[in-house]
């Protein structure tokens, strides 16, 4: 069957059109989304109990605001006590399940703070803890292993045994002791084999969900052209056929199914009453509703008999998953090379989707546009092919735009075996014992069995594939040839291995074994495909194993593992990989704010390669982690009440930026900084839209660029990218100074631009969204006024029937039509997890996932389950 | 397969700085050495090396207002002074712009593809096998590398699709990447054990692309197909690098000092450019693509000692009527030609049998665009320096009737290489008074 290449666009049969026809949903009260949050916790299940709130406030205890201190006591708030030298303080804490537990335990530092031991009923667990230190800070934090509980409150005792000698007393004798918090690990966990509820039985029945608000009866054909000629046939018919469109072709429903995408076209503009355009005689509401019920039925009947998908094309893995693949399949300690691609660089772990929690604050640096990018070094002689880049609209994994040319052939060759023989690789790599380093004492023959031993697993892991014995026998023999010719086991595994690294099996990702078309994929398949998607790399061990018995096959099973593999911090690839391409934000990397008119941007002048854009690049990647660890409503990233800035980009949104008038050199902070969990109260301000990186990004160095920022909002918050622009573009002032001299604004200036009717029918759809953000200067800073003066004009009309006066309206509106991101967020992750581009073929499925989005108010872990629950994923 | 012998004679000079490449002297195939006596009377062999330059030209400050030996060169050849008697000018070749995608991406893509409009690829881009891979395949198995792809992409975000980033392909949807890093380039020429490391465990994944193969589906086993005509590639490769390694150890060229994010755009372009000649001087190749920058990439750009500014080529394109902005942008063309006859400069201080590099060479620059303010491709810049062993007539301005497919310069190019075909695409033949009587 023919496969139709075409916009994203036409992917709309159900919601849209609901929203044309509903007055808007602005008076009701707003769903909170922000009431969306976390998960059943499920592998390593951790609780964290909170010093101030989760424990018995037993005598001289009680709550301390910590905030004075800085922002690194969790719920900003501990749990404070003071004693003389021998006394305890004796309190509790709950244990929801019996079992065996790692506890970590953090306490607080300070000058005037004692010397602890720790006993839980009556046994010591931890002794001579010295919480003094000069400054007020957090302890390291400690744990104690391998504890038995029972359900119910569980004892603990604090006892001060002492104090530091340079410790200060608090009021003349005592000492003082903070808890922040107390986290269980659960270690002896059972879940995986666990069954657990089918969730597909809560979820809201697809059907049931509101097709359209008003439904009209079909037009007959001659109606159909009769009403098309009467609208539409000025601009669209015979003669005229603006945008390529003949409209006098379409009379008869067959004529409508065999250019069904051109009737996907009209039906969208119809629905979203771009067409007719504003200045035009409009049909009656009653005429559009039965257009669109007559091209609606005729869509559907189509879907009926194309349910199929075009096959995803054999790709071979990109730079980035091949880092990610060969760190674990060797078990490195980090990553193969310097990856850019990898914004937000951290010494610690912070990212612990398990704990249900991300910190309020983290110590980052951005490797994308930090000085780390080039001198970071990882192994010795090993370096990266050519990063891949993103299809037009569309992520950097689809198998048409990744090719195998000689070039990368050499790569891949020179990379296996320089990895292998690079001189950190020993103490880099954790199975050096267990797979490279053979007995001392074997002799050549047990070398060789010891050889396959290894290899038999190593292969399964490497080709996502039961191992074939004359493939394993293939490796086995270059391994014996090795061993033969250095007389080394070690160096012979590292042969066999960088052969491993250049195999067609590891590089490529083949889902379509022996048939092309739309057949399920086989659990190994699938098993691949599901952590491609989610960890940007192989399966592990335990994946594996539900595909080696097959029972990944099974509903209960994928979904267990998909929500297991969403609490494994590898799934932080969804944020590295899929948020940065998502939301465009290398761009970033390049925006250059005029360095007169922009100062403040740059670090300092005469060497202005640091840009402030380092930090803004952080705070959207943040806030999609946090909405990932948290298991929060993806409509966060439209409308959220925090975020995660420095101090620095805190005041970048304010009305004085402290470090604007700093001499010129080393302005602002381009090193590692903390970044802290902002509450916000003005609307102007959370998600990704009025993100500063997202505005600096889309503007360009003398003013901000609305089609720009218009198109980024189309393409990336509706996955409605606009067409490419005409070849005939008239051009516009480079700076906003030269328009406002001559007393008219950007969006006057812009609006003479358009020389004709083709022109302002697609503006129409693309500036209001940019407009929209005009208050937002070129670098994202707030203003009232341009700077001449002159009134901004930031209202604009979405879809034609929702209007708003500002961006905070614009928001509203978001929020109040949610199917509108929610189903353009789903699109594009599902294009992500299938690493093709979607088709007409494909919208029921993403009506299905929509549905159950949603039902769960865009919880983010919802989204990954319903797309890989869904046909697409599976076939 | 030819050996090379060195002496110590200049070459490259005025580089240096970057690249601290030897001053090393003649490298060329022995068979072409000045002054060589063993095998006097052998031709030295021809190349093909090819220029490209992002979203077209000024045509007002491009086009020279007269033809023939005498032209006069207009604002943006001026550059030209110094090597006008080596260098083409060609006028009104263009090619049909095919509806349904981006006429950027079509530009870089398409520039050099031997298809006809209306012969599609699965991405609806006119496009197959592009010429320089064409004349590769006649003239690859001579030497240790069948092509070279260079690219001065010197943008640090990932704006684009590979449509805007490559100008060199295999097929339709098979792209022959460049390399963006000098320093990659240096490693793949020069570090002879880089390619012989490689070799051991090439029979491995042959063996495994070929037990892989029966168990795919038909697409699939076309992509596979990359993977084992790379395989084939690069084992020739290896192969002739291992007959050339004494010859290529005995360079003992030094690496590039400076990383290329920290290069001045000319720098950049030099380096790249002097490995270029480099690897045709030694016959390492006789094919290479050197792309300036990508197509549209609307990323600003510093362009040293040119702009006081960062400029955003793309934009300056859309804004030429105005004409302040038409300057600047005539002055990035002349940056780009000024550029190119560096090379040409450089190419013409290679000695090679009677002559020069040059004389040997066919070096075009080019733009898949004529302007890129209405994205036409009717008159598409067009340079052409070094007579091909004596089969071009240079020095000299030929303007074609419009509509003259540049389809027919391919179809020269080619059989001044040797290929015997005489139609690519939409060609109606060779292309008339550029050919040596």
């Amino acid at each position: 069957m023919p496969t139709f290449p075409i916009f994203f666009n036409v992917l709309s049969v159900a919601f849209t059109a609901s929203l044309v026809f509903i007055d808007s949903a602005a008076a009701q009260p707003r769903f909170d989304y922000h009431s969306i949050r976390g998960r059943q916790p499920l592998l390593m299940a951790t609780k964290r109990c909170e010093g101030e709130t989760d424990f018995e406030l037993r005598g001289k205890s009680r709550a301390q605001d910590m905030r004075n201190f800085g922002a690194l006591w969790s719920g900003d708030a501990h749990l404070l006590w003071d004693g003389v030298v021998g006394e305890s303080l004796q309190t509790s804490f709950e244990v929801d399940a019996a079992g065996v537990y790692d506890l970590v335990l953090q306490l607080t530092i300070a000058p005037d703070y004692g010397i602890l031991d720790v006993m839980l009923d009556g046994t010591d667990v931890c002794q001579s803890i010295d919480t003094y230190n000069a400054q007020v800070g957090l302890a390291p934090l400690l744990t104690i292993s391998d504890v038995s509980l029972a359900v119910g409150r569980q004892a603990i005792t604090f006892k001060l045994t002492g104090s530091n000698v340079q410790a200060q007393k608090f009021q003349a004798s005592n000492y003082l002791m903070g808890l922040d918090y107390l986290e269980l690990k659960r270690k002896d966990n059972s879940l995986l084999v666990a069954p657990v509820a089918d969730i597909s039985g809560s979820l809201a029945d697809s059907d049931a969900f509101p097709q359209q608000a008003l439904k009209g009866a079909p037009l007959s054909t001659d109606e159909l052209t009769a009403t098309m000629k009467q609208f539409c046939f000025r601009c669209h018919g015979g003669e005229a056929t603006e945008a390529k469109l003949d409209l006098s072709l379409f009379g008869t429903r067959e004529t409508l199914l065999t250019r069904i995408e051109d009737t996907q076209r009209i039906r969208d503009a119809v629905a979203r009453r771009e067409m007719p355009p504003k200045d035009e005689r409009q049909p009656p509401d009653a005429v559009r509703a039965r257009m669109l019920a007559t091209v609606d039925a005729v869509i559907s009947d189509y879907l009926k008999d194309h349910r199929s998908h075009s096959p995803v094309v054999m790709r071979r893995l990109n730079r980035y998953e091949y880092s990610n693949a060969v760190r674990d399949l060797l078990q490195l300690r980090g990553d193969v090379y310097p990856l850019p691609e990898k914004t937000i660089r951290v010494d610690n772990l912070y990212f612990d989707p398990a704990s249900g929690r991300f910190p309020n604050a983290v110590r980052v640096s951005n490797r994308t546009m930090g000085k780390e990018q080039i001198e970071e070094k990882i192994l010795t002689s090993v370096s990266p092919f050519a990063i891949d880049l993103q299809a037009d609209g569309g992520f950097n994994n689809r198998g048409n735009q990744l090719s195998v040319s000689p070039i990368l052939l050499e790569s891949f060759l020179t990379l296996g075996r320089s990895i292998v023989d690079s001189p950190e690789f020993d103490a880099y790599c954790k199975i050096t014992d267990s797979f490279f380093t053979s007995p001392q004492d074997a002799t050549l023959e047990q070398q060789q069995i010891l050889a396959r031993m290894r290899l038999l697993p190593f292969l399964e892991l490497a080709f996502r594939s039961p191992v074939e014995e004359a493939v394993l026998n293939r490796y086995h023999g270059y391994f014996s040839q090795c061993l033969t010719k250095t007389n080394s086991f070690s160096q012979s595994m590292k042969d066999v291995v960088a052969g491993v690294l250049a195999s067609p099996r590891f590089i490529y990702i083949s889902e379509s074994a022996f048939e092309d078309g739309d057949v399920p994929l086989n659990a190994y398949e699938l098993a691949t495909r599901l952590s491609f998607f989610l960890w940007s790399s192989l399966p592990d061990e335990i994946l594996l194993a539900a595909a080696r018995d097959g029972s990944l096959l099974k509903p209960d099973v994928l979904d267990l593992q998909t929500r297991r593999m969403l609490e494994d911090p590898r799934s932080q690839a969804l944020a590295q990989n899929f948020a940065r391409q998502w939301l465009r934000l290398d761009q970033l990397v390049t925006a250059v704010p005029d360095i007169e008119r922009f100062p403040q941007y740059y670090s300092r002048i005469g060497c202005e390669q640091w840009g402030f854009g380092l930090q803004m690049m952080v705070e959207p990647l943040l806030l999609f982690e946090s909405m990932m660890v948290e298991d929060r409503s993806v409509m966060l990233l439209i409308d959220s009440n925090y975020t995660y800035r420095s101090d620095e980009l805190q005041a970048w949104y304010g009305a004085d930026l402290p470090f604007a008038d700093r001499e010129n050199r080393n302005r602002f902070n381009t090193e590692r900084q903390q970044f802290s969990k902002r509450l916000l109260t003005d609307r102007r301000q959370g998600g990704v839209l009025t993100a500063a990186a997202t505005l600096t990004m889309t503007s360009s160095p003398l003013r901000t660029s609305p089609i720009a920022r218009g198109a980024w909002v189309a393409t990336v918050i509706f996955n409605q990218p606009p067409p490419p622009p005409p070849d005939v573009i008239p051009p516009i002032e480079a700076d906003d100074k030269v328009i406002e001299a001559q007393g008219l604004t950007l969006r006057e200036r812009l609006k003479q631009h358009q020389v004709n009717a083709s022109c302002v029918a697609c503006h129409a759809k693309i500036d209001p969204l940019g407009f929209a953000l005009e208050n937002f200067d070129a670098i994202g800073r707030w203003r009232d006024h341009y700077s001449s003066g002159l009134e901004i004009d930031a209202t604009g009309e979405l879809f034609g029937s929702m209007p708003f006066q500002n961006v905070v309206e614009l928001k509203d509106q978001l929020l109040a039509h949610p199917e509108l991101f929610l189903r353009a967020f789903s699109e594009h992750m599902l294009s992500y997890a299938i690493a093709r581009k979607l088709e007409l073929e494909d919208a029921p499925a993403v009506d299905e996932i929509l549905s159950k989005v949603s039902t769960d108010h865009g919880q983010f872990s919802t989204v990954i389950r319903s797309i890989v629950q869904s046909h697409p994923f599976q076939n | 397969m030819k050996s090379l012998q060195l002496s110590r004679r200049t070459v490259l000079r005025g580089v240096g700085a970057t690249l601290a490449l030897p001053l090393l002297d003649i490298m060329s195939p022995s068979c072409c050495r000045a002054g060589s006596s063993s095998q006097a009377g052998v031709t030295p062999p021809r190349r093909a090396a090819f220029f490209y330059i992002p979203n077209g030209v000024v045509q007002s400050a491009w086009n020279p207002v007269d033809t023939g030996e005498t032209f006069t060169l207009s604002p943006t050849l001026q550059p030209l002074e110094t090597v006008r008697e080596h260098v083409l000018v060609l006028s009104n070749i263009g090619r049909v712009k095919t509806p349904g995608t981006d006429g950027h991406a079509q530009a870089s893509t398409c520039w050099l593809s031997t298809a006809a409009p209306d012969e599609l690829s699965p991405d609806g881009y006119p496009l197959k096998r592009t010429i320089d891979q064409v004349i590769a395949d006649h003239t690859g198995h001579e030497t240790a590398f069948r092509s070279l792809e260079l690219s001065c992409n010197p943008y640090a975000d990932n704006r684009e699709s590979i449509y805007f980033d490559n100008i060199s392909w295999y097929g339709g949807s098979h792209v022959a990447r460049s390399l963006r890093d000098p320093q990659q380039v240096f490693n793949r020429l020069f570090r002879v054990e880089q390619h012989i490391s490689s070799r051991s465990v090439l029979d491995l994944v042959m063996q495994d692309a070929r037990s892989l193969n029966p168990r795919l589906g038909q697409r699939d086993r076309e992509k596979l197909e990359e993977y084992t005509q790379a395989v084939r590639t690069v084992e020739q490769q290896i192969e002739r690098v291992q007959q050339r390694q004494d010859d290529i150890r005995q360079l003992n060229p030094q690496t590039p000092v400076k990383p290329w994010q920290a290069m001045h755009r000319d720098e950049f372009i030099q380096v790249m450019g002097d490995l270029m000649i480099l690897a045709l001087q030694t016959d390492l190749t006789r094919v290479a693509t050197l792309m300036t920058a990508p197509e549209r990439w609307s990323s600003p750009l510093k362009v040293e000692g040119w702009f006081e500014r960062p400029i955003e080529h793309h934009s300056l394109t859309h804004g030429q009527a105005n004409d302040g902005v038409r300057n600047d942008l005539a002055k990035l063309d002349r940056f780009h030609l000024e550029q190119f006859v560096h090379l040409v400069q450089k190419m013409a201080a290679v000695p090679e049998g009677e002559g020069s590099l040059l004389d040997n060479t066919m070096f075009m620059l080019g733009s898949g665009l004529s302007s890129g303010e209405l994205h036409e491709c009717t008159n598409l810049p067009t340079l052409i320096a070094g007579r091909a062993a004596g089969r071009l007539k240079t020095g000299q301005h030929v303007r074609y009737p419009t509509g003259t497919p540049i389809a027919n310069l391919w179809v020269t190019l080619a059989n001044i290489m040797g290929i015997k075909q005489d139609r690519f695409g939409d060609s109606t033949g060779p292309l008339q008074e550029i050919e040596a009587a």
